[in-house]
């Protein structure tokens, strides 16, 4: 059998897809591993990547994890520190151990499918190496998005690749009817299948509360029983109060950003669907908006650092999946038997 | 309040961490008790003393023979719980924690009081407190705090969230020499709150006015559903700090107030027939005449002065404060001008000039209190070398007794040399300040005070309609599927139509040929919106366009709209577009609805269009009880009104509509707790009719 190389933007949930049709795939009776030959974040605590670790565990792989992500192109890799063959023989390596494990290896890509192409390591250089047919997964934002594929698929056909087709995920409900009347019609006539349209659960799409505190760090002052929160939308309160309010009010499942002076701000805030409290600039609130989202069990995050910096940070934040997260996982698996035709994708890969 | 009519006159007390070491507050505690006078018995409790200041000490309450109805803690926090725990096993009734370290000092103290509420919730006692002076009644008479003094017998009934002021006006009015009923120091308001309080003193023979002082209400509900009808009975004067943005703040960090809107206080209080102050000396002023004078039987003041500028500054603030200059019979203006000097003032304010000696003050003095146009008599006293304090005092005293029904107030302006007429006014019940605008705001207040009452009297209940809540339901049910907060126009409109409101007709599309074919249907010119709850002002953004006659002029539009609002909001997913049908322009008027954390939602209407905010126009009413005569009032209070009434040639437009949209949306808000927000902005008002443009309504 081939194996399957999930590709697409950052963002758009390659890594929940590769699990889902992992372990979909497994449930069929088939062999499964997982390999992730570029990562492209370094960590800052522990040398492991979250998604090897977590695949590791999930399909109870016999690999090291290390194995399983061997390289990493961050943001500076060509600064002469990392070696093109030496990245490829490892690469290869790895790949040999785990795919001998298995039927099928599903593959993960980077952040995007062009990360590492200076040393070869790209998703179209890498797919033939790695005996792959390659699976596209769309971040629907605009008629652009379509673009994006329609243009990634016929490079891949000028390779000479195989790619199966298109899954839209996490699509928005107020744009599923127009993928499905307007996007998936254009892609078939350009020739590009479309295998699934997911639409957006905000149980898996969202970051929780404790993914933001990782990223910021700080002290917890109070609501530490709901760290599992999800976050839907991010405000910044550097406003009136009267405005404040408005937009306070408008948003559900929120995390505000405010300076830890704004006790005014704080306790108005309190009383909206809010599911973490950021306070910055390490002024510690009134006692006041601590009992009050200590009653309320919101989580109130006390960080150091002004504002902007929390903004920058919150922009790394993002949804993943872990190994204990079984609602994540469910839905994960879901997605693909409900709303993707995992058949079409099996039967692909029978295909030599 | 059955339970608290015993509280300020318990039949037998525990002070709990009674002292001999003077200085402590539970030496303070015990003194002031026993000097007070109080008829009852005191136990003293403390394991560590056999005695305190002549009374035999108990080492725990269970010891003390007797039942106990009220237990004083003056003990610190960490032991409070168990003390608490043995009253309830003791049976006692009521608690009055004086004892500081709860709620105020942050989370821990948080937990704390909430364990000790759910202690006196189970054994059925009620708290004053925590962090509280404790209590005084001159009745009874009882000095339950560890202050300094014990005030004089009176009629004012003082309820303050914070013990200081209760201190400084307890020292301060025993040099002035003002008497109390009762004073009550709320502290945390754990369990009881001023409106027990307000409630108690309602029913309470010896008190005729109620002040407070509050930084919240602890009860909305509860507060607009008892307050009313004390109001009728007496006034009720509120001093509610907080209302400046850093006084909310420094409210927060004080007693730990939440900081409820002011606006909504202000409506809340007036629907109350409270009223309100801003600061300490106008709660003071209004409390000595309320308890010393009749309220005014009407608007009309008499103002007698011996100086021409006071009585110009007072005519003056009278006129500001909603007061009306009295117009005096013909026979009153007659009698004055035949015995009064020629250059004498006879009109009001009469000026009976500054070498007017007592006798002339008494001419004056008894034509205008026998005048039937004069409901109040504001007297104003200027120290000249001829001038007779005292004897004039003693003029105005012998009239006022003469008409007990006529309000009199009394301003002598000076030190000194009017301190003995100054005291014979006060002692004989007419009050007297130094100044002239002090004498006015005095009667205003009264007055204020009279009109909240008959509008009290004159309010009748509206009558319901049936409103199509089903639609109502199914709305909010897509939109909570979705998990949004806020409703998309066409919802909106869906929803306030539902309810009778005449609303321009609106759809969503989500093509540009589905726009067109809508466009269509509902007939052209169409105007195009971004419809998504995300986008708050629409047309800053480029994500409205009107005008539109032609089924190609809306699918442009269509792409237009969406490409520019994309450009704006790149991370923004709309769910479509409206397509509304254009109606003809209107007068813009909004009706908006904001629910209070404290006291629910509250109604506003006024001037509407974009420049809302910068007008300013709007004005509020509670939307819970909202009558036809409230509304009437509400806006005939804007200057919308005069737009409404036919502005410069222009015909009047139909204002029962508006009064009707008004009113459904207050149903609306009733019937639906979980609306926290609701702005139609325009609504066109018409010679015949009303049509809702843009409808916002938000969720919790």
């Amino acid at each position: 059998m081939k194996n399957l190389y999930v590709t697409g933007v950052a963002g758009c949930g390659k890594t929940a897809i590769a699990l889902g049709i992992a372990l979909k795939l497994k449930r069929e009776g088939i062999n499964v591993t997982y390999f992730k030959p570029v990562g492209s974040r370094p960590r800052l605590q522990g040398n492991e990547d979250s998604d090897a670790l977590l695949m590791h565990e999930i399909l109870d792989m016999k690999a090291d994890v290390k194995m399983i992500a061997p390289f990493t192109a961050g943001t500076s890799y060509l600064s002469g520190l990392k070696n093109q063959e030496l990245a490829l023989a490892s690469i290869k390596e790895s790949f040999q151990a785990i795919s001998g494990e298995a039927d099928v290896v599903i593959i993960d890509a980077a952040t995007f499918p062009h990360v590492g192409a200076t040393f070869g390591l790209d998703v179209v250089s890498l797919a033939p190496l790695l005996d792959a047919h390659i699976l596209n997964v769309v971040k629907v934002e605009n008629d652009l998005s379509v673009d994006q594929a329609i243009f990634f698929n016929s490079n891949c056909a000028a390779r000479g690749l195989k790619l199966i087709g298109h899954i839209f995920n996490n699509v928005p409900r107020q744009v599923l009817a127009k993928t499905e009347g307007v996007f998936k019609p254009v892609l078939e006539k350009m020739g590009c299948a479309t295998l699934g349209i997911i639409p957006m659960r905000p149980e898996i799409a969202s970051p929780t509360v404790s993914e933001y505190y990782e990223v910021l760090g700080g002290e917890l002052l109070a609501g530490e029983e709901n760290l599992g929160r999800l976050v839907e939308e991010v405000i910044v309160g550097a406003m009136t109060m009267e405005s404040a309010l408005k937009y306070m009010r408008r948003s559900a499942n929120k995390a505000v950003i405010m300076g830890g002076d704004r006790a005014d701000m704080a306790l108005a805030t309190l009383e909206t669907s809010t599911s973490a409290l950021i306070l910055t600039g390490g002024l510690y609130p009134d006692v006041k908006v601590i009992a009050r989202a200590a009653e309320k069990g919101v989580p109130l995050i006390l960080v150091h650092y002004d504002t902007y910096t929390t903004i920058e940070k919150i922009s790394e934040v993002s949804r993943r999946i872990r190994p204990g997260d079984f609602t994540g996982i469910n839905i994960a698996v879901e997605n693909i038997e409900q709303h993707c035709d995992w058949r079409l994708i099996l039967k692909s890969l029978k295909e030599e | 309040m059955g339970e608290t009519s015993s509280f300020t006159n318990p039949r037998s007390l525990a002070v709990i961490g009674a002292s001999n070491t003077p200085g402590k507050i539970g030496n303070a505690l015990v003194k002031n008790l026993i000097e007070s006078g109080y008829k009852g018995r005191i136990y003293p409790v403390n394991s560590r003393e056999k005695e305190v200041l002549g009374l035999p000490c108990f080492a725990t309450l269970a010891e003390i023979p007797e039942d106990i109805e009220t237990a004083i803690f003056a003990i610190p926090a960490r032991k409070a719980l168990d003390v608490a725990l043995a009253c309830g096993q003791k049976g006692v009734k009521n608690l009055v924690v004086i004892t500081a370290g709860f709620k105020e000092i942050g989370r821990e103290g948080a937990e704390l009081e909430k364990e000790f509420l759910s202690i006196c919730r189970q054994y059925n006692m009620r708290m004053l407190g925590p962090n509280c002076v404790g209590f005084i009644d001159t009745h009874t008479p009882i000095n339950a705090t560890f202050l300094k003094g014990f005030p004089p017998k009176g009629e004012i009934a003082f309820i303050s969230q914070s013990g200081a002021i209760l201190a400084s006006i307890l020292d301060w009015s025993q040099t002035a020499g003002i008497g109390y009923s009762k004073i009550l120091s709320l502290g945390n308001k754990a369990d009881l709150s001023e409106v027990d309080f307000i409630a108690e003193a309602a029913d309470d023979p010896n008190t005729k006015v109620i002040l407070c002082y509050i930084e919240d209400v602890s009860n909305g509900p509860e507060f607009l559903k008892i307050v009313p009808e004390v109001t009728k009975k007496k006034p009720v004067v509120i001093l509610k700090s907080g209302t400046s943005q850093s006084g909310a703040m420094a409210a927060s960090s004080h007693t730990g107030a939440l900081a409820g809107s002011n606006l909504a206080y202000d409506t809340a209080f007036k629907k109350c027939g409270v009223l309100r102050v801003s600061s300490m000396s106008e709660l003071l002023d209004l409390a000595i005449a309320f308890a010393n004078q009749p309220v005014p039987k009407g608007d009309r003041v008499a103002v007698v002065t011996n100086s021409g500028g006071p009585g110009i500054i007072a005519t003056d603030r009278a006129e500001l404060n909603g007061l009306q200059i009295a117009r005096f019979t013909k026979e009153t203006i007659e009698e004055l001008r035949s015995y009064l000097p020629a250059e004498a003032g006879i009109y009001n304010p009469v000026d009976v000039l500054g070498d007017a000696k007592a006798d002339r003050f008494r001419f004056a003095l008894e034509k205008v209190f026998k005048d039937e146009n004069v409901d109040s008599v504001a007297v104003l006293l200027c120290p000249v070398a001829v001038t007779e304090p005292v004897e004039t005092a003693q003029a105005l005293i012998e009239f006022s007794r003469a008409y007990p029904e006529k309000t009199v107030i009394a301003a002598y302006m000076g030190g000194q040399a009017l301190a003995e007429g100054t005291k014979l006014l006060t002692d004989n019940g007419i009050p007297c300040f130094s100044m002239p605008e002090t004498a006015i705001a005095a009667i205003a207040g009264m007055s204020a005070y009279r009109k909240m009452r008959e509008q009290a009297d004159a309010r009748e209940k509206a009558d319901d309609f049936k409103p199509d809540q089903k639609t109502v339901k199914a709305v909010f049910y897509d939109v909570s599927r979705d998990n949004r907060l806020a409703l998309l126009g066409n919802e909106a409109s869906d929803v306030v139509e539902a309810y009778g409101i005449a609303v321009a007709p609106t759809a969503l599309s989500q093509s540009p040929d589905e726009a067109a074919e809508i466009a269509e249907k509902i007939g052209y010119p169409v105007v195009l919106k971004i419809a998504s709850p995300k986008i708050l002002h629409k047309t800053d953004i480029g994500g409205v366009m009107a005008g539109l006659q032609t089924p190609e002029e809306v699918k442009n539009a269509y792409v237009n709209i969406m490409e520019t609002v994309h450009r704006y909001l790149p991370n923004v997913v709309p769910y479509g577009i409206e397509i509304q049908k254009m109606v003809p322009k209107g007068i813009e008027l909004i009706v908006g609805m904001t629910r209070d954390v404290q006291f629910g939602p509250l109604i506003g209407f006024g001037l509407g269009g974009i420049f809302v905010n910068l007008i300013k126009d709007v004005s509020f009413r509670l939307a819970n009880g909202l009558t036809s005569a409230d509304i009437a009032e509400m806006i005939s209070e804007t200057k919308a009104y005069m737009l409404l009434k036919g502005y410069r040639g222009e015909r009047p437009v139909d204002i029962a509509a508006v009064s009707e949209v008004i009113r459904r949306v207050a149903i609306l808000a009733r019937d639906f707790p979980e609306i926290t927000e609701i702005d139609i902005n325009p609504v066109f008002a018409y010679e015949k009719g009303v049509a809702a443009l843009d409808v916002k309504i938000t969720l919790s």
